[in-house]
Protein backbone atom coordinates (compact mmCIF):
# COMPACT_ATOMS: atom_id res chain seq x y z
CA UNK A 1 0.00 0.00 0.00
CA UNK A 2 3.16 2.11 -0.47
CA UNK A 3 1.15 4.25 -3.25
CA UNK A 4 -1.02 5.53 -0.08
CA UNK A 5 1.91 7.46 1.64
CA UNK A 6 4.31 10.20 0.74
CA UNK A 7 7.27 8.47 1.96
CA UNK A 8 8.51 11.40 4.31
CA UNK A 9 11.49 10.92 6.75
CA UNK A 10 11.96 13.20 9.88
CA UNK A 11 13.77 12.68 12.36
CA UNK A 12 12.46 11.09 15.29
CA UNK A 13 10.93 13.21 18.33
CA UNK A 14 8.12 13.64 20.20
CA UNK A 15 5.73 11.26 21.93
CA UNK A 16 3.30 9.05 20.54
CA UNK A 17 -0.20 9.94 20.47
CA UNK A 18 -2.28 6.26 21.26
CA UNK A 19 -5.47 8.04 20.24
CA UNK A 20 -3.77 9.24 17.16
CA UNK A 21 -2.27 6.12 16.17
CA UNK A 22 -5.54 4.00 16.30
CA UNK A 23 -7.24 6.35 14.36
CA UNK A 24 -4.79 6.23 11.41
CA UNK A 25 -4.56 2.56 12.00
CA UNK A 26 -8.11 2.31 11.54
CA UNK A 27 -8.15 4.10 8.25
CA UNK A 28 -5.65 2.07 7.22
CA UNK A 29 -7.23 -1.51 7.99
CA UNK A 30 -10.68 0.69 6.45
CA UNK A 31 -8.54 1.22 3.20
CA UNK A 32 -7.29 -2.40 2.84
CA UNK A 33 -10.33 -3.84 3.38
CA UNK A 34 -12.21 -2.04 0.97
CA UNK A 35 -9.09 -2.40 -1.53
CA UNK A 36 -9.43 -5.58 -1.35
CA UNK A 37 -12.94 -6.26 -1.46
CA UNK A 38 -12.36 -4.06 -5.02
CA UNK A 39 -9.98 -6.66 -5.98
CA UNK A 40 -11.94 -9.33 -5.18
CA UNK A 41 -15.41 -8.53 -6.94
CA UNK A 42 -13.98 -6.77 -10.32
CA UNK A 43 -12.14 -10.07 -10.55
CA UNK A 44 -15.17 -12.04 -10.36
CA UNK A 45 -16.68 -10.21 -12.20
CA UNK A 46 -14.37 -9.29 -15.06
CA UNK A 47 -11.82 -12.23 -15.12
CA UNK A 48 -13.36 -14.91 -17.60
CA UNK A 49 -12.53 -18.71 -17.27
CA UNK A 50 -12.47 -20.70 -20.22
CA UNK A 51 -16.27 -21.43 -19.64
CA UNK A 52 -16.02 -25.33 -21.06
CA UNK A 53 -13.48 -26.09 -18.23
CA UNK A 54 -12.87 -23.46 -16.19
CA UNK A 55 -8.82 -23.19 -16.61
CA UNK A 56 -7.27 -20.17 -17.44
CA UNK A 57 -5.61 -20.24 -21.15
CA UNK A 58 -4.15 -16.89 -21.16
CA UNK A 59 -1.52 -15.25 -18.27
CA UNK A 60 -1.87 -11.43 -19.77
CA UNK A 61 -4.90 -9.37 -18.81
CA UNK A 62 -7.43 -9.54 -22.22
CA UNK A 63 -8.39 -6.42 -23.57
CA UNK A 64 -11.80 -6.81 -22.65
CA UNK A 65 -10.79 -7.87 -19.31
CA UNK A 66 -9.03 -4.63 -18.71
CA UNK A 67 -11.61 -2.23 -19.85
CA UNK A 68 -13.72 -4.03 -17.59
CA UNK A 69 -11.95 -3.53 -14.26
CA UNK A 70 -11.20 0.03 -15.17
CA UNK A 71 -15.16 0.32 -15.02
CA UNK A 72 -15.77 -2.05 -12.87
CA UNK A 73 -13.67 0.43 -10.21
CA UNK A 74 -15.18 3.47 -11.32
CA UNK A 75 -18.28 1.50 -10.57
CA UNK A 76 -17.49 0.09 -7.09
CA UNK A 77 -16.13 4.01 -6.05
CA UNK A 78 -19.65 4.74 -7.20
CA UNK A 79 -21.27 2.53 -5.08
CA UNK A 80 -19.72 3.15 -2.43
CA UNK A 81 -20.16 6.90 -2.66
CA UNK A 82 -23.85 6.33 -2.71
CA UNK A 83 -24.18 4.02 0.16
CA UNK A 84 -22.25 6.23 2.13
CA UNK A 85 -24.69 8.88 0.91
CA UNK A 86 -27.60 7.02 1.88
CA UNK A 87 -26.17 6.18 4.92
CA UNK A 88 -25.18 8.87 5.78
CA UNK A 89 -29.30 10.88 5.00
CA UNK A 90 -30.42 7.56 7.50
CA UNK A 91 -28.22 8.49 10.04
CA UNK A 92 -29.36 11.93 10.33
CA UNK A 93 -32.77 11.40 9.94
CA UNK A 94 -32.32 9.06 12.23
CA UNK A 95 -30.71 11.54 14.91
CA UNK A 96 -33.59 13.75 14.00
CA UNK A 97 -36.33 11.70 15.31
CA UNK A 98 -34.16 10.67 18.09
CA UNK A 99 -34.52 6.35 16.81
CA UNK A 100 -31.70 4.59 15.43
CA UNK A 101 -32.22 1.35 13.77
CA UNK A 102 -36.10 0.97 14.58
CA UNK B 1 -4.00 9.21 4.00
CA UNK B 2 -2.55 12.09 5.48
CA UNK B 3 0.46 11.92 7.93
CA UNK B 4 1.31 15.16 8.04
CA UNK B 5 0.13 16.40 11.73
CA UNK B 6 2.20 13.86 13.05
CA UNK B 7 5.38 14.33 14.91
CA UNK B 8 8.39 12.33 14.20
CA UNK B 9 8.16 9.77 17.26
CA UNK B 10 4.10 8.91 15.70
CA UNK B 11 5.62 9.07 12.53
CA UNK B 12 8.20 6.41 13.13
CA UNK B 13 5.35 4.57 15.07
CA UNK B 14 2.97 4.30 11.86
CA UNK B 15 6.35 2.79 9.81
CA UNK B 16 6.50 0.11 11.94
CA UNK B 17 2.86 -0.51 11.96
CA UNK B 18 2.59 -0.27 7.86
CA UNK B 19 5.75 -2.68 7.65
CA UNK B 20 3.87 -5.52 9.65
CA UNK B 21 0.91 -4.79 8.04
CA UNK B 22 2.25 -5.15 4.35
CA UNK B 23 3.83 -8.40 5.89
CA UNK B 24 0.04 -9.95 6.55
CA UNK B 25 -1.22 -8.42 3.45
CA UNK B 26 1.77 -10.28 1.56
CA UNK B 27 0.82 -13.78 3.36
CA UNK B 28 -2.74 -13.12 3.18
CA UNK B 29 -2.22 -12.48 -0.57
CA UNK B 30 0.18 -15.75 -1.37
CA UNK B 31 -2.89 -18.02 0.81
CA UNK B 32 -5.49 -16.42 -1.02
CA UNK B 33 -4.16 -16.80 -4.45
CA UNK B 34 -2.82 -20.59 -4.04
CA UNK B 35 -6.85 -21.00 -2.56
CA UNK B 36 -8.18 -19.17 -5.97
CA UNK B 37 -5.82 -21.09 -8.50
CA UNK B 38 -6.32 -24.37 -6.41
CA UNK B 39 -9.93 -23.82 -6.97
CA UNK B 40 -9.79 -22.73 -10.59
CA UNK B 41 -7.23 -25.30 -11.82
CA UNK B 42 -6.63 -28.40 -9.85
CA UNK B 43 -9.38 -30.98 -11.44
CA UNK B 44 -8.13 -34.21 -11.96
CA UNK B 45 -7.51 -36.26 -9.27
CA UNK B 46 -6.79 -39.31 -10.74
CA UNK B 47 -3.18 -38.04 -9.95
CA UNK B 48 -0.74 -36.90 -6.71
CA UNK B 49 1.08 -34.50 -9.16
CA UNK B 50 -0.33 -31.72 -11.26
CA UNK B 51 -1.22 -32.15 -15.00
CA UNK B 52 0.40 -30.43 -17.86
CA UNK B 53 -2.64 -28.29 -18.27
CA UNK B 54 -2.60 -27.79 -14.78
CA UNK B 55 0.12 -26.20 -14.31
CA UNK B 56 -0.01 -23.77 -16.87
CA UNK B 57 -3.31 -22.83 -15.88
CA UNK B 58 -1.79 -22.23 -12.07
CA UNK B 59 0.81 -20.38 -13.51
CA UNK B 60 -1.61 -18.28 -15.66
CA UNK B 61 -4.20 -17.67 -13.26
CA UNK B 62 -1.33 -16.08 -10.53
CA UNK B 63 -0.13 -14.19 -13.82
CA UNK B 64 -3.19 -12.67 -14.54
CA UNK B 65 -4.73 -12.02 -10.62
CA UNK B 66 -1.40 -9.83 -9.89
CA UNK B 67 -1.98 -7.96 -13.42
CA UNK B 68 -5.44 -7.78 -12.46
CA UNK B 69 -4.68 -6.55 -9.14
CA UNK B 70 -1.62 -4.15 -10.12
CA UNK B 71 -4.32 -2.98 -12.42
CA UNK B 72 -6.84 -2.40 -9.56
CA UNK B 73 -4.29 -0.49 -7.54
CA UNK B 74 -3.15 1.84 -10.06
CA UNK B 75 -7.34 2.97 -10.64
CA UNK B 76 -7.23 2.86 -6.72
CA UNK B 77 -4.21 5.31 -6.40
CA UNK B 78 -5.79 7.40 -9.04
CA UNK B 79 -8.95 7.52 -7.48
CA UNK B 80 -7.22 8.45 -3.97
CA UNK B 81 -5.27 10.97 -5.47
CA UNK B 82 -8.23 12.67 -7.06
CA UNK B 83 -10.13 12.24 -4.20
CA UNK B 84 -7.13 14.62 -1.98
CA UNK B 85 -7.12 17.05 -4.37
CA UNK B 86 -11.12 17.71 -4.06
CA UNK B 87 -10.20 18.55 -0.16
Amino acid sequence: MSFLFGGGNRSVEGSVDPAKIEMAVAELDMITDVFNRLVNSCHAKCISQNPSNHRYVEGDLLKGESVCIDRCTAKFFEVNKKVGERMSAMGSAAQATGSFGR
Amino acid sequence: MDFSQFNGAEQAHMTKVIEKKQMQDFMKLYSGLVERCFNACAQDFTSKALTTNESTCVQNCTDKFLKHSERVGARFAEHNAEQMQGK
